[in-house]
């Protein structure tokens, strides 16, 4: 008997938080600009949004990485005196 | 928006903060400093309130503990060094108990949709090894959560970067 309960508590649990997974999923494939701008979007399944969602995260982080990489480059190849100098520093500093 | 001007402030402080660091260093150094005052502006903007921005701050102190606490103590975010991830919940034993009471009942169909969901938890994995903090993350609702705001953060992060360096590169081409 109790564990016909403990059955039924699960599934009603597990039927809440299905809901709320999909919804949650769905608002991924609005956010993964691959997704959004495929007209059949509706129909990309949610493993594939997923994975859709692990790739993007991975690009947008390597996008980061580099763009560190050319503003070092940067602040390397300027002369420190120069009026190039000048303007980099106004944009980093306030 | 506000989120992209909070950014940049925190940004541009760090940089001021390791800026004796990014005059007289390496380019590997600089750039360091560079990418770790990007992190932790960006995990800063939620203020504690998501696990992968604390997991992040955990992630960068141990990379260079000075640093991280002098930047957020420039930001007057210092609290955020401390800020706790969540304990790992072991409960996958007690989940397979009760997916296999619930398997005995279910029809053809509803074991189909088991497998699907199978395969989402394989893809959820994924998912966990790229949002910080993400194998603290044991509830599939949480991880979606707080991928959605990471997500929201990193656009951010590189959309301010990206209009910083372009016009720091097209001003040098001038």
């Amino acid at each position: 008997m109790s564990s016909s309960r403990r059955s039924r508590q699960a599934s009603s649990s597990s039927r809440i938080s299905d809901d709320q997974i999909t919804d949650l999923i769905s608002k991924l494939r609005q956010s993964i600009p691959e997704i959004r701008q495929n007209r059949r979007s509706s129909t990309v399944s949610a493993s594939k949004v997923l994975q859709e969602t692990c790739n993007y995260i991975r690009n947008l982080n390597k996008e980061a990485d580099d763009l560190s990489d050319r503003l070092s480059q940067l602040l390397e190849t300027i002369d420190p005196n120069s009026p190039q100098a000048a303007i980099i520093r106004s944009l980093i500093n306030e | 928006s506000s989120m992209n001007e909070e950014f940049l402030k925190k940004w541009q402080m760090g940089l001021q903060i390791f800026s004796p660091s990014i005059d007289n260093t390496s380019v590997s150094e600089r750039k360091r400093a560079i990418k770790l005052s990007a992190d932790v502006a960006m995990a800063s903007l939620r203020k504690g309130t998501t696990c992968w921005s604390r997991a992040l701050i955990q992630k960068t102190a141990t990379e260079d503990n000075f640093l991280v606490r002098q930047m957020l103590s420039g930001i007057k975010e210092e609290p955020l060094i401390n800020k706790k991830l969540p304990k790992v919940m072991c409960h996958r034993k007690i989940v397979r108990r009760s997916k296999k009471i619930l398997m005995r009942r279910k029809s053809r169909s509803a074991m189909e949709e088991v497998a699907a969901k199978k395969l989402v938890k394989k893809k959820t994995q994924g998912l966990r090894n790229v949002v910080p903090g993400g194998e603290f993350m044991s509830s599939n609702v949480l991880l979606i959560q707080e991928t959605l705001d990471y997500i929201i953060s990193l656009q951010t992060q590189v959309n301010v970067m990206k209009s910083i360096v372009d016009a720091a590169e097209a001003g040098i081409e001038r």
